[in-house]
């Protein structure tokens, strides 16, 4: 039972948000103030572990999912992270029928567009908070220039990139 | 159509080990399917990531299901979406358990603070890329427009995404473009 309410919840903070944290202030009404699944300190660190690892920022939730339930409590907030996505089918379909009107190729252009002002906005409080020093800069541009200029794959920039951090690392210290 | 594997072990790669978010990982996804691979038209990436960002949720694991759905159907396109988002939740389970000790590891930090600076110029490449194919000869003007009042209105305005994105599609259903 502790189960479904707790991937009901899950749930609720990942249907009412559209993008990274903003389920955030859902699930701490419900989880810690309300229902006292969880603590500040555990949501804390859900959020500070859902930005070290791979994946989505929202990825918290499993760790939410986790603190509140363990092992099982983990499965219930990926179920809950995943079900969301599954919406998309249906509106896929029904989209799918317009998109040879040049109107409805026009707006999704411009929702892209519209998509990729908004990504560059969020990348600008993050990138104050990634790049704190000469070497995280040069890290920052000559990952811009491999994936502009070659066809290198991101994972393999991304990697070289802590490897080179790491490096650095063991020669200063 | 690609193979089932070949597609899993893509998105197994991608939607796993990318580091900074949705973003960075939707540019990677871009980059194998659409540039590398040429299984999905940018026509069909536009569809794909204009939808997935008015779905509730996760817009990643909603980009990762639609992409699919187009490429392999919707019943494999589940398949994918398990692939893509579970061993990331293994991980994240196991890092949970373990915080403590990780946290307080330096050399993990290090590491770390490598990949978070490297995805800063992931997601400022992501953008250039998204963009650039716009910037056509005629079309500069409405792309410029519809790019830096989405930057205004969600920086400086601090309106979310959902208003933002209503706002450029009314503007591009009414704003023609020029043919290139």
């Amino acid at each position: 039972m502790k189960l479904i309410v707790l991937y009901l919840l899950l749930l609720k903070a990942t249907l009412t948000s559209f993008s990274g944290l903003a389920g955030l202030p859902v699930l701490r009404d419900d989880m810690v103030l309300r229902h006292h699944m969880l603590t500040d300190r555990e949501l804390n660190q859900a959020v500070a572990i859902g930005r070290v690892t791979p994946g989505p920022k929202g990825s918290y939730i499993m760790s939410v999912g986790y603190y509140a339930g363990g092992v099982p409590g983990g499965f219930a907030a990926w179920l809950a992270l995943v079900t969301p996505a599954i919406l998309i089918i249906p509106m896929l379909s029904l989209a799918g029928r317009y998109t040879k009107d040049p109107r409805v190729q026009r707006t999704l252009r411009a929702v892209v567009l519209a998509s990729a002002g908004i990504s560059l906005s969020a990348t600008l409080p993050l990138g104050a908070d990634a790049l704190t020093s000469p070497l995280t800069w040069a890290l920052a541009i000559v990952s811009f220039g491999l994936l502009v200029f070659t066809k290198l794959d991101t994972t393999l920039v991304m990697l070289a990139s802590g490897l080179v951090s790491l490096a650095a690392f063991a020669l200063l210290n | 159509m690609p193979s089932l594997r070949r597609l899993c072990a893509i998105f197994f790669r991608v939607g796993n080990f990318t580091f900074g978010g949705g973003n960075p990982t939707t540019a990677a996804l871009q980059r194998e399917l659409v540039e590398k691979e040429k299984w999905l038209s940018q026509q069909d990436f536009a569809l794909c990531y204009a939808l997935a960002r008015i779905t509730p949720g996760t817009n990643l694991f909603a980009f990762c299901t639609a992409s699919a759905c187009r490429m392999v159907g919707w019943k494999r396109a589940l398949l994918v979406l398990v692939v893509a988002s579970a061993p990331a939740c293994l991980l994240t389970w196991a890092l949970t358990a373990g915080f403590d000790q990780v946290s307080s590891n330096v050399w993990v930090a290090a590491g770390i603070a490598g990949a978070l600076a490297s995805s800063t110029g992931v997601l400022v490449a992501s953008f250039w890329l998204l963009v650039q194919p716009a910037l056509t000869k005629g079309n500069r003007l409405r792309a410029t427009v519809i790019v830096g009042i989405s930057i205004v209105l969600s920086l400086l305005a601090h309106l979310s995404p959902i208003p933002v994105l209503l706002i450029a599609g009314v503007a591009g259903w009414f704003w023609k473009e020029e043919e290139a």
